[in-house]
């Protein structure tokens, strides 16, 4: 059982140590800013005070293609959730299991011809 | 192991992959739809071969094919066989994806199927997003602002209302420790449901869920708007179908699980919300200019009347079958109501390719354009009031008198009151078809498939009327299947 | 005892999380307290022992929906306003208000069945044997597939033009 392993433990302590220095390091900037003098101008305002000047604005909207691999990609990830209790126990599952398996592979496979034949997995 | 009780969906989905991948490699797009109507049909003669069968149960009681079952499997694929008859006319505007349309019509059957017959909360679950997935793609269908508004609309309240419906189960879930609805039976508390709190939470959230497809108040926002920016066919499949599907289920899982002491409370709830159902839907009706949106709030109304059979499913002493009477008219009903509104959507399917309009003022005249169309709609619109010579008036009897029999008295008024109400939108329709001043004096064209499917609705409409006994023997058989273990 | 500390210390990190995603202006920024959201709730079903279910919440939610939902954020024009400020503000916090009262007072008024039993914990195994088994779940597991299907089929057809 996964919560036998106690020593992950450590890592849920490292987590809120790190939980507990992100506000600590945003803290000690502010407290240097405090006493330092300010001087701003043009270049010192920029994103990258001596590199490439940034163009356009962070923000950028995704081409909805995108999206159809995000949602093969689920589908590839369920397909893959029901896989994996089957590969735990395939002998005691025996042929009825991998029947089962098989048929639903086949329905979902289905779906991956239908979006490979519709040309979905093309980059255009 | 009786696999063979499945064959009906193996049937169905096979076929629905098949054309997923025939589409590809054929250009011929009449096959596909010939090849899905045939497997409806088979789908049906299967059903109707099993039925009455000894031993229903398939994967130890998960899945039940019994005349419950059986009936709206029947029901399901001869809604699918009208609608897909009616699509030659309305294939302009799906013809990119008609073999899509085709695939995804016939998974929301398979789905129902599935819903009618689980016995399982699980499987009741995944059938039903089955379901919605498929119905929530072909409402959006056409793809132009109006059907993708509906689409989302659909798409985001169908989740909520799914959301919903898991909680209820959840908790269900957490109160009995079960998901097949036997056991459930056996292990929720004794007692009133008033008594339970947690127990009347999980039962109200499930009506919930279950109300959402069934269309009834306060679950029934998303009705006017889904079903006028929907293709038309997808509309009529929705409005029979889905919601057949929405008290197939309900009707399953409140009387097999819920059979016990809390079923006097349950019917409560559903009585209040029937009389509200009714009168909120009629009201409504009233005010519409666009034909969809008037069958939408017609259909909330619908649900109104057909939840009298489940307000009516509670027991009576002393009676001679005291609870079969509100089932059993309840799925007399929905065999009626799929008919007359079926028939009503064909209708309407044929007159709107022709005007380009969905308002009600273009059907104008048409008594004079279209006779035969026309004499039809009256028909299933007269259906749909409940007044003789049609299966509607026959339907709403059989319902009321169910009432009666469980004291339930009020909702026989509110039933003819809201019947008289509904007749002054149904007949205005009527009124404006035959002593309109028609714009044109051209005919409206339709093809020999949409005239078969006008031609066989209106039949059974007129059928049943005449000569009930069979549905209502087969009514009462799938509600003896269903509601017998509950019988004291 | 180490498991209650965890688990208190997931509840108070699923909890602060899901309100800082109702609070957070920037729709962004709430996709991704979900996302600690979901690690959260993950954490918490390996502290009752639910191994499989852990591993489902962080493959599919944390891996595939997460995504899915952060793609649907980029795909919009400009979220970083957030969402425009609705009149139904208070009823909707009223209502929610309400809705948690009478769930967490039914939950607790209700007689639960509790066992310290750890033997009644399920195996991936066992999970696998009631899926792939003839008297189980198999017909729901393929269900399961036909509604994959109809997903990758219905939203290839919504969104592609020809």
């Amino acid at each position: 059982m996964l919560a036998d392993y106690g020593l992950l433990a450590l890592f849920i302590i490292v987590a809120i140590l790190f939980a507990t220095m992100l506000p600590l390091v945003a803290l000690a900037l502010r407290l240097a800013g405090i006493g330092a003098k300010r001087k701003p101008n043009p270049h010192k305002d920029t994103t990258y005070e001596c590199g490439v000047q940034p163009v356009g604005k962070a923000w950028v909207q995704f081409n909805f293609r995108y999206y159809f691999y995000a949602l093969v990609f689920v589908v590839l990830d369920v397909l893959t959730i029901f896989l994996y209790p089957w590969a735990t126990d395939v002998k005691g599952l025996a042929e009825f299991g991998l029947a089962a398996v098989a048929v639903f592979v086949a329905i979902v496979c289905t779906a991956y011809v239908y979006a490979w034949r519709k040309g979905l997995l093309e980059w255009k | 192991m009786n696999y063979h009780l499945l064959i009906p969906e193996m049937c169905l989905a096979g076929t629905a992959i098949a054309v997923i991948l025939l589409d590809l490699v054929i250009a011929r797009k009449g096959i596909l739809q010939m090849a899905s109507i045939a497997a409806l049909i088979a789908a049906i003669v299967v059903s109707a071969a099993l039925w009455g069968k000894a031993d229903p149960d398939i994967f130890n009681g998960l899945l039940r094919a019994d005349q419950f079952a059986i009936f709206f499997k029947v029901l399901f694929s001869g809604a699918a066989i009208l609608v897909l008859l009616t699509t030659k006319d309305y294939v302009s505007k799906i013809a990119r994806f008609q073999g899509e349309y085709y695939a995804l019509i016939l998974l929301s059957v398979v789905g129902m199927m599935l819903m009618a017959a689980s016995r399982d909360l699980i499987t009741i679950y995944v059938s039903l997003e089955l379901t919605s997935i498929s119905l929530y793609a072909l409402v959006g269908f056409l793809k132009d602002p109006k059907s993708s508004e509906a689409g989302l609309k659909y798409l985001l309240l169908g989740a909520v209302a799914s959301a919903i419906l898991l909680y209820g189960m959840a908790l269900i879930f957490g109160i009995t420790g079960e998901t097949r609805l036997a056991e459930i039976a056996a292990a929720v508390p004794a007692g009133r449901i008033w008594d339970n709190p947690l127990l009347l939470l999980g039962v109200m959230f499930m009506i919930g869920g279950f109300g959402f497809k069934i269309a009834t108040v306060p679950f029934q926002m998303w009705v006017p708007d889904v079903y006028e920016g929907a293709p038309t066919t997808v509309t009529a499949y929705l409005s029979v179908a889905s919601k057949a599907a929405g008290f197939a289920v309900i009707l399953r899982v409140f009387l097999e699980a819920f059979g016990g002491d809390i079923l006097p409370d349950w019917a409560m709830i559903f009585a209040v919300l029937g009389a509200i159902s009714m009168t909120v839907g009629n009201v409504i009706a009233i005010s519409q200019t666009n034909v969809k949106r008037m069958l939408g709030y017609s259909s909330i109304a619908q649900a109104g009347y057909l939840m009298v059979g489940l307000a009516a499913a509670t027991r009576v002493d002393g009676a001679n079958d005291p609870v079969l009477f509100g089932p059993t008219g309840l799925v007399f009903f929905l065999g009626c109501y799929a008919l007359a509104n079926l028939g009503a959507f064909i209708a309407i399917i044929a007159i709107t390719n022709k005007t380009k309009s969905d308002a009600i003022d273009d059907f104008a005249g048409m008594g004079s354009r279209a006779p035969v169309i026309s004499l039809a709609l009256t028909l299933c619109l007269i259906s749909l009031t409940g007044v003789p010579p049609t299966a509607g008036f026959l339907a709403k009897l059989y319902l009321f008198n169910a009432a009666v029999h469980h004291d339930l008295v009020w909702m026989v008024i509110v039933g003819v009151i809201n019947s008289a109400i509904s007749a002054y939108y149904y007949l205005r329709v009527v009124k404006m078809t035959w002593f309109g001043t028609p714009a044109s004096a051209e005919g409206v064209p339709s093809s020999l498939a949409l005239r078969l499917a006008l031609a066989v609705a209106c039949a059974g409409v007129l059928a049943l009327f005449f000569y009930p006994s069979p549905l209502l023997d087969v009514a009462r058989d799938a509600a003896q299947s269903v509601a017998g273990a509950v019988l004291p | 005892m180490s498991l209650d500390v965890a688990f208190w210390i997931l509840a108070a990190l699923c909890v602060g999380t899901a309100l800082a995603v109702i609070f957070a202006k920037d729709i962004f920024h709430a996709a991704l307290f979900l996302i600690v959201c979901f690690f959260g709730v993950a954490g918490i079903y390996v502290t009752l022992n639910a191994d499989f279910l852990a591993a489902v919440q962080v493959l599919v939610y944390i891996g595939a929906v997460s995504v899915l939902l952060i793609f649907g954020i980029m795909l919009t024009r400009d979220p970083s306003k957030g969402s425009p400020a609705g009149k139904l503000r208070l009823p909707a916090i009223v209502v929610a208000l309400a809705l948690m009262g009478v769930m967490i007072g039914s939950m607790i008024t209700f007689d639960w069945q509790t066992t310290a039993d750890t033997s009644k914990m399920v195996s991936t195994e066992e999970i696998a044997g009631l899926l792939f088994d003839e008297n189980g779940y198999v017909m729901t597991f393929e269900i399961a597939g036909l509604m994959l299907l109809a997903a990758i089929v219905g939203a290839i057809v919504l969104v592609r033009k020809e």
